[in-house]
């Protein structure tokens, strides 16, 4: 069984030590300013370059932007409303189903990290 | 050496290396003949040249077994290259079945893609349902079973359709030939059903979701390779520029990206993922310009990479810890950074970023869309491509190396699993930064630039933007959370509610029918005891009859036997 304990980041493998800095205080506010940042340069990027657009629609600077953003918020909207509906126990299906089996222990190999 | 290959069909390459593979003793020599028979198989494919190559006489018939041109090389070149690294990521697994079964499933799909005509397609169409179903069988647990039962059904039942298309088909055209069929007759529509069958089309789709996260961890990277994707080439080469392909690709594009976003085991989000990318193929062979198939064709290539990528990093994960539930992972990153890596370059595949190869790709079928003004396909296939970030691109290694920290920490994933997905991971990248190398194999001539600048900026702006939506919305916690639930599919209707309502009639039935037998019974009984009393030996009326009524019962009884002897 994996221990299912928090070890310092000096265990992890050197990459994993470069990527925990996403964990580090206040990385994550950084993410996000950075990611407003890539937003609006690509925005900015609308008026390097002439549209040859197919459609009338492409050729409203900033179409992708607002599409991309009102398509995905509109996806999680009803994604979250599906699940209200269509949401069982994990067992409903009981055993002619795998979704409450264990995968099976002889076909895996669990080693933790520091073993 | 090379004239002698060419002597063999591709498909039997496999079939022999799965034979040899049974006889050989599990170790290295097993894993070399798994290994060598893709690249031998890529090599024949590769230097063969285009033509038909191979005939067999049958009841009659001609039967085509190596058509090899533009449409159908690029589909075998994939499916060896997929059977290669699906093998590397196997090389662990000391299993017959499963090794025996990967060979000949992919022999079927790259026999059925090779097939010059509807028979043979019939015959590998069912080779790839039966070899297939063992790699859901090797997992050994009940659930799979009953899960391997089912999809077999399903897989079986696309063929017997197959082959009454093609029997009809025969009878009106008097041919048996793979082409272009117009849809119109009762042939051409079983056909085309059977194709949908298998290509998982929306409501029969069901098959895909409930058997691909059932397998074992390398059997679904297998899986995802061929059989869908064998129905795309069947579609293309039998149904190219049928209008309602472009529907019906356009709502598979779209409803599964609902369902994957709040489905918590992963392999799942992946199966619902799949077929939201066939919906972007079938719309391309829907349109079916030479365009929107190199779109088709384009994107199979690249999907099946890419996807086989995120199949093997949830697999690798699930090796270690033993789970593919999103609500049982997270923070992974810290001891699997290479795996979670190489998620990434799969989810920026997959969602088409550019330098990605999904983005090389998926814009050739947008711009057939858009080409032949569809603009309301168009902007639900736009719409799909921010689904496509949602659930690949970001819940999958989101939720699996980052997010919250599950506490697992367990050890990177074995060396040829790294390998694998080094090497798909690679191949995702090189196509995308170099398209030229794949657009040079696609069945017509590409001209087609990717990366202008209007592309560019319009996809970056597309994807960013949804990130940056994603990331409002889970910064104020409204994202749906990973929980542990299964969600219906339409697969209730056959999974609960028939069997439901078939318990209840057949409970209603059984009970009806024991009730008017008791009752009948008891009547008779009734009747027979009042004949008794009122005519039996102890009745007043025996009393009274003469001794000799038996006997002149029975005379006249044979009088009229003789009657009717001597009338008839």
């Amino acid at each position: 069984m994996i221990k299912k304990v928090k070890k310092s980041t000096q265990d992890y493998p050197i990459l994993g030590r470069w990527i925990s800095w996403v964990d580090k205080p206040g990385s994550n506010q950084k993410i996000f300013y950075i990611l407003i940042i890539l937003c609006i340069a690509s925005f900015g990027l609308e008026w390097t370059y002439e549209k040859h657009a197919y459609f009338e629609i492409e050729n409203y600077k900033g179409f992708y932007a607002i599409y991309g953003f009102i398509v995905f918020s509109i996806l999680i909207f009803i994604a979250t409303l599906l699940r209200k509906i269509i949401k069982v126990r994990e067992d409903f299906y009981l055993e002619k189903s795998i979704d409450s089996e264990v995968y099976p222990e002889d076909q895996i190999q669990r080693i933790d990290h520091n073993a | 050496m090379l004239d002698l290959l060419h002597q063999i069909p591709t498909a039997f390459l496999f079939f022999i290396a799965a034979f040899v593979v049974m006889v050989l003793p599990q170790g290295n020599a097993r894993n070399i003949v798994l290994l060598g028979t893709p690249i031998i198989a890529a090599i024949q494919v590769w230097t063969l040249g285009m033509g038909e190559f191979y005939t067999i006489p049958l009841f009659g018939f001609n039967l085509e077994l190596m058509r090899l041109d533009s449409l159908s090389r690029i589909f075998v070149l994939i499916f060896c290259l997929a059977a290669f690294l699906g093998n590397l990521f196997a090389w662990h697994i000391k299993d017959t079945i499963q090794q025996v079964s990967a060979l000949a499933y992919a022999g079927s799909a790259i026999g059925a893609a090779l097939s010059g005509d509807l028979i043979a397609l019939f015959f590998y169409w069912e080779g790839t349902a039966i070899a297939s179903v063992f790699l859901i069988w090797a997992r050994r647990t009940e659930g799979s079973y009953w899960t391997g039962m089912r999809y077999l059904v399903i897989q079986i039942a696309s063929g017997v359709i197959l082959i009454a298309g093609v029997s009809l088909y025969y009878y009106d055209t008097g041919s048996i030939t793979f082409e272009r069929m117009e849809l119109g007759s009762v042939a051409t529509w079983l056909i085309f059903l059977s194709f949908g069958i298998k290509c998982a089309f929306p409501l029969l789709h069901n098959w895909l979701q409930d058997s691909y996260p059932a397998a074992t961890i390398t059997g679904t990277v297998i899986l995802s390779a061929f059989t869908t994707k064998l129905a795309v080439y069947a579609l293309a080469r039998g149904f190219a520029g049928t209008e309602i392909l472009i529907y019906i690709g356009t709502i598979m594009a779209l409803f599964p990206i609902f369902f994957a976003e709040i489905e918590n085991d992963l392999r799942r989000v992946l199966a619902y993922s799949l077929n939201n990318q066939l919906g972007f193929m079938v719309v391309g062979v829907g349109i079916g310009t030479e365009l929107a198939l190199n779109g088709t064709a384009s994107h199979a290539f690249a999907h099946i990479l890419y996807k086989a990528l995120l199949f093997m990093s949830v697999g690798a994960v699930m090796y270690r810890t033993g789970t593919s539930k999103a609500s049982e992972l997270g923070g992974l990153y810290k001891t699997m950074p290479k795996t979670a890596i190489f998620c990434l370059v799969g989810a920026a595949s997959i969602s088409a970023f550019p330098l990605f190869s999904g983005f090389i790709t998926k814009s050739l079928t947008l711009s057939a869309v858009a080409h032949e003004h569809y603009t309301y396909i168009w902007l639900a296939l736009v719409f799909a491509s921010a689904g496509v970030l949602s659930h690949s691109g970001i819940k999958i290694p989101f939720f699996t190396f980052f997010a919250h920290d599950s506490g697992k920490r367990p050890k990177e994933a074995p060396l040829h699993m790294l390998l694998a997905m080094g090497l798909t991971a690679f191949l995702c990248i090189f196509i995308g930064v170099f398209p030229d190398f794949l657009y040079s194999i696609l069945p017509y001539d590409v001209n087609y630039e990717p990366y202008t600048m209007e592309h560019i900026a319009g996809q970056l702006q597309l994807l960013l933007f949804a990130l940056l939506a994603f990331a409002i919305i889970y910064r104020r916690g409204l994202h749906p959370p990973e929980i542990r639930a299964v969600n219906l599919d339409t697969d209730v209707i056959y999974r609960k509610f028939m069997p439901s309502i078939f318990m209840y009639v057949s409970f209603v039935v059984s009970r009806s029918f024991s009730s008017i037998h008791k009752l009948s019974k008891l009547m008779f009984i009734n009747f027979i005891s009042r004949l008794n009393h009122s005519h039996g030996p102890d009745s007043s009326r025996a009393a009274s009859w003469p001794a000799g009524a038996m006997v002149i019962s029975i005379a006249a009884l044979l009088g009229l036997a003789l009657f009717v002897i001597f009338f008839s």
